[in-house]
């Protein structure tokens, strides 16, 4: 009889999926929302690489884009505000055998959750972070997050935003243990796919900051990035991103840069205009938290079935001695 | 038990209708349904084409919309896009579903007043500005008219509302060109009178003048100025007596209503039975043929054509016989609407004699009951032969319009009833309102769509003016996939596991048998230990060979009242009739085209000849090319394949922008935004990666395209040059498209 790993693996040969077998209802995001190209891209890469979906698990706090996992015909983990990312590393230490997927807004990640995401990135667990910054609170109808731009007038900023947007990209590159950096927009659907897959071939926390529109609330934020190629600079290099020449053609304003330099990624990630695409930096040889811990073993059913047998076994009265001796 | 005692008590009431042992349980019609209804339990909420509004006539093009139709458009003109508008939407979406449940308790009314009373009772319940909200969307429907359901009563209101739209617009026609014709014989007879004795009396001089000028001129002086110099021109008496009389015809017509209400009440057109309508069309004729002869005459006086030696015989003789279809064609068309009860076969007799003499007269035949028993005897299935087969009876006599379709699609296929109220000539209409009370307690609507998707009951046009053949008369169109024997739909279930298992699942006319519960003894409930792998679902029991098929039983799948899945076993008698309908449907098809045996025939006889020639040219080719010593068994297919590779390279390079001014999408620039779906799910569909292309251009319009082009975040849908020329507003949309060429 074939070990339920072994079963599992046979599974995943027989069954191929189609995009529609992880699309799970209609999504409720506004029209035209950043979300949804996201959501395509993921569900994409699920499809591509044959993902079980019984093995694949979506975690996310709270906010639009933490609305994911209902979309997504697997596994799904709607948590509470900022507190994604411990419930995927539990996920994860439990069974270290699921792809582990997390979506996250810039105000649950930034914002309440920010001190798990420092810890998240230290910690290194091989999961894959999509952080959906649309610069907005949109569930709440529109007020300013730790990314909105200054002078941003919204609900709770009624006279315009007054401080400095916090920068994502160069806090990931500022903690102890990063792993994979990297930073996609909605609207090049292309390289978004390409950089969800880099980041989910990557072992450890591979976190990808996506610039998302909000047509409801921010219609005109990135109007001159859509509208002028220039303003994009595509991250080339062999490690990384190598685009196709349709795209080339259109998005000119490339620049060889070797995800293994973290010095070069700093100062990469520091600029906004133009905004930078692709993998900032790569090291594939951090070592993941799971790993050091030794959470190597999954747990099967079985394993929790005999672990729950072996507690119960403590408290069964054996009737002959033999009994006694096997649960001692 | 095994499997095989298991099966015979399946066996057993499959050959004779007897359940027997506790296996078996018998069907409840009540709460058993044809599994496929299992998304429809609830009508009221299902935005479909019902109830519709007959729309009041004059008021617009169309004389029928759907309400969601309507709803929709006031949304689309009201409702913002995004949450703006989600609370206008809410409320009115809700209003609708109000509408649909009041229709469904039997309250009827016009939309106005029925929307009205519906946004009350929705408002009350709620703050004011709900109420103010919902009179904003109520006062944005701009047409108004009956609102009406799918129950028993709608083919006949629906039909003759149809023809009543016709005949108001043949009326336009109509005192447009008799209010012309009247005029110009009135100014003959008033020039005639200015040039009289009479009229050239001061008093009458005085009068044309007008009251205004009276005390300016001397009347008596200017009579005999004018007495003296305008020249004689008496009408000849008997000119003036032919155009008082065409005149005095013309006024008292009785045919189209008056205008303004004045003169006698118009004859009545619409009749219960063929006898009655026929005795009217015969006692009326006479003043027909007079209305005519007043016309002809009146058009020849008109343009002073009318030459006495000539026209007079002619007009003496012109009686009754002469009259042709062109004249008929200008009064109005006789509807009879015969109701379901009176549908029996002597008014049927009755029926076909009137049609196929020709007559102006349109028929429509309401059928309640398909599976009403044979008059010949008790057990046959009679399978409408008085009723649902009447239509490809009539359409066998040929010269006139046929359409058959059940209540439910008679909205998607109102061109093709105006059309036929509209033709010259004979019209027969015969719509199954849905199955009768008895029948069980299944919504009208549902089961008129039943019998239309199970075959029972087809829908087909048969319209003889439409060309001379039966490809351009006939068309099996508005069935669902009128190719294949029964339609197939995707079903989805939960399995013991609660898994996701997905089928699809044929619609027999088995199906539709089961939903009346006059049959249930034909069926029988099956439990799930006691299935067994010789069942087969009873689409492809019948395509068995009869070998195999004795060996099988057939069975349909179907929900109770709590949605559990259930498999139902036919027997033998119920599987003869299903037998009967398709074959019935495969000589439909056949009219339609569809695997025309003649075709079938032709076809292969071609194909043999071809081969034939193609072998011998090949041996040729061999036996040239041995004695040229070459490898001869190769030449051949490489010179068939030669092309092949070629145009699998080509196609890669399709996605870039076409030559041509097609409208085309960047779809690999598509970020999966959604926008132009909403706009026209069926125009623009996603490919495999979910990214946009356009899957059917013919399925929208050009304002869509450009307006999907709009508000694209990303730019990348290029709506090209319109395809339709008539499109209204087209110019000011390209000049909005050219940003986006």
């Amino acid at each position: 009889m074939a070990t339920p790993l072994s079963q599992s693996i046979i599974k995943l040969h027989e069954e191929r999926h189609d995009l529609e077998d992880y699309q799970s209802g209609v999504p409720r995001w506004c029209t035209g929302c950043g979300d949804n190209a996201i959501l395509a891209a993921v569900q994409r890469l699920c499809r591509d690489e044959n993902l079980a979906p019984e093995k694949t698990v979506f975690v996310s706090g709270i906010g639009c884009s933490s609305r994911f996992p209902h979309y997504m015909k697997t596994y799904g983990f709607h948590g509470i505000h900022g507190r994604a990312f411990p419930i995927a590393e539990g996920v994860k230490m439990a069974r270290p055998d699921l792809n582990v997927f997390v979506n996250t807004g810039d105000g649950d990640c930034c914002s309440i959750g920010a001190a798990h995401w420092i810890h998240a990135l230290r910690y290194n667990m091989n999961m894959t972070v999509i952080l959906h910054d649309n610069h907005v609170y949109g569930l709440t109808k529109k007020q300013a997050s730790p990314t909105s731009p200054v002078g941003l007038k919204s609900n709770t900023t009624p006279r315009g935003s007054v401080l400095e947007p916090l920068n994502p990209l160069t806090v990931t590159l500022g903690v102890a243990n990063v792993s994979f950096v990297a930073q996609a927009v909605d609207w090049i659907p292309e390289l978004m796919y390409e950089i969800v897959s880099k980041a989910f071939h990557h072992r450890g926390f591979s976190f990808i900051r996506v610039i998302q529109r909000c047509p409801e609330f921010l219609p005109k934020m990135f109007e001159p990035w859509l509208h002028d190629p220039s303003k994009t600079l595509l991250l080339t290099h062999d490690n990384g991103l190598q685009p196709s020449a349709d795209l080339g053609r259109i998005y000119k304003n490339q620049r060889a840069h070797d995800p293994l330099d973290i010095h070069r990624a700093r100062e990469i990630a520091s600029s906004e205009d133009p905004i930078p695409v692709g993998i900032l930096y790569q090291d594939p040889k951090v070592p993941c938290y799971e790993d050091l811990r030794g959470a190597g073993k999954p747990r099967t059913v079985e394993a929790v079935r005999k672990g729950l047998d072996a507690e119960f076994d403590k408290f069964t009265i054996w009737p002959d001695e033999q009994g006694q001796e096997r649960a001692a | 038990m095994d499997m095989a005692a298991k099966f015979q008590d399946q066996l057993v009431f499959h050959m004779t209708g007897r359940r027997t042992g506790e296996g078996l349980a018998p069907l409840d019609s009540a709460s058993m349904r044809p599994a496929l209804f299992a998304g429809y339990r609830d009508l009221t909420r299902l935005r479909h084409d019902y109830p519709l509004v007959l729309v009041e006539t004059g008021k617009s093009d169309a004389y029928a919309a759907s309400l969601t139709l309507l709803v929709n458009r006031v949304l689309d003109a009201l409702a913002p896009r995004g949450i703006e508008g989600e609370r206008l939407r809410k409320h009115v979406l809700r209003l609708e579903r109000e509408l649909r449940a009041m229709l469904a308790a039997g309250v009827s009314g016009d939309l106005s007043e029925l929307w009205a009373a519906a946004a009350e009772k929705l408002a009350s319940a709620a703050d004011e500005s709900v109420a103010k909200v919902l009179a904003l969307a109520g006062g944005a429907i701009k047409i108004d008219g009956a609102l009406v359901d799918c129950d028993e009563h709608l083919p006949s209101r629906f039909m003759i509302h149809a023809w009543r739209h016709v005949q108001a617009q043949k009326a336009a026609l109509f005192h447009g060109h008799l209010d012309g014709l009247q005029r110009r014989l009135s100014d003959i007879l008033r020039a005639a009178y200015a040039h009289s004795e009479a009229g050239q009396k001061p008093a009458a001089l005085k009068a044309a003048v007008g009251g205004m000028h009276a005390d300016d001129f001397d009347f008596s002086a200017m009579s005999r100025l004018v007495g003296k110099n305008v020249p004689k021109d008496e009408l000849p008496a008997s000119r003036r007596k032919r155009i008082e009389w065409a005149l005095s015809v013309i006024k008292s017509q009785r045919f189209h209503a008056a205008k303004l209400g004045q003169g006698e009440p118009p004859h009545e057109f619409l009749f219960d039975n063929v006898a009655a309508a026929v005795a009217a069309y015969r006692d009326r004729l006479p003043q027909a043929v007079e209305l005519v002869k007043a016309i002809a005459v009146a058009e020849l006086e008109t343009r002073n054509g009318y030459d006495e030696a000539d026209h007079d015989p002619f007009f003496e003789a012109y009686d009754e016989q002469s009259i042709a279809a062109d004249d008929l064609a200008l009064f109005p068309d006789y509807l009879v609407c015969i109701p379901a009860d009176r549908n029996d076969a002597p008014e049927n007799a009755g029926l076909m004699d009137t049609l196929s003499s020709g007559l102006p007269v349109k028929v429509v035949v309401q059928v309640t009951d398909l599976l009403e028993e044979a008059s010949l005897g008790t057990g046959h299935f009679a399978f409408g032969v008085r009723s649902a087969r009447l239509a490809t009876t009539a359409m066998g006599l040929g010269g006139m319009f046929v359409l058959q379709a059940a209540a439910s699609s008679l909205y998607r296929m109102r061109n093709r009833v105006e059309g036929g109220m509209g033709c010259r000539g004979p019209a027969l209409f015969s719509v199954f309102a849905g199955a009768p009370a008895a029948a069980g307690d299944l919504p009208r609507y549902l089961t008129a769509a039943a019998a239309m998707e199970s075959r029972a009951f087809p829908a087909f046009v048969y319209d003889a003016a439409a060309g001379d053949n039966w490809a351009t008369r006939f068309s099996l169109e508005h069935n669902r996939n009128p190719e294949t024997d029964w339609p197939v739909e995707p079903f989805e279930f939960a399995d013991e596991g609660l898994q996701r298992q997905r089928s699809d699942v044929a619609f027999t006319y088995a199906d539709f048998a089961m939903c009346d519960r006059r049959n249930a003894q034909h069926f029988a409930v099956v439990p799930r230990d006691r299935w067994t792998s010789a069942m087969v679902p009873a689409g492809d029991w019948l395509a068995l060979p009869e070998r195999e098929a004795a060996e099988r039983v057939p069975y349909l799948l179907a929900v109770d009242e709590k949605d559990v899945l259930h498999r139902v076993i036919v027997d033998m008698r119920m599987m003869q009739a299903t037998r009967r309908c398709v074959l019935l449907w495969h000589r439909l098809q056949e009219h339609g085209g569809i695997h025309d045996s003649h075709a079938v025939r032709l076809l292969a006889r071609e194909k043999a000849a071809w081969e034939a020639q193609k072998s011998e040219e090949i041996d040729a080719i061999r036996k040239a090319a041995a004695a040229s010593g070459a490898p001869a068994a190769e030449a051949a297919p490489a010179a068939a394949t030669a092309g092949a590779p070629a145009a699998a390279e080509s196609a890669p390079a399709a996605e870039e922008k076409p030559a041509s001014d097609d409208p085309w999408i960047e779809t690999a620039r598509c970020p999966s935004c959604n926008e132009c779906q909403l706009i026209n799910p069926e125009m623009f569909g996603y490919n495999d990666n979910k990214q946009a292309f356009i899957k059917d251009i013919t399925k929208g319009t050009y304002r869509q395209l450009v307006e999907a082009a709009e508000v694209c975040q990303v730019a990348i849908i290029h709506p090209g040059k319109p395809k339709n020329p008539d499109e209204p507003g087209l110019e000011e949309l390209m000049k909005r498209a050219e940003a986006f060429n």
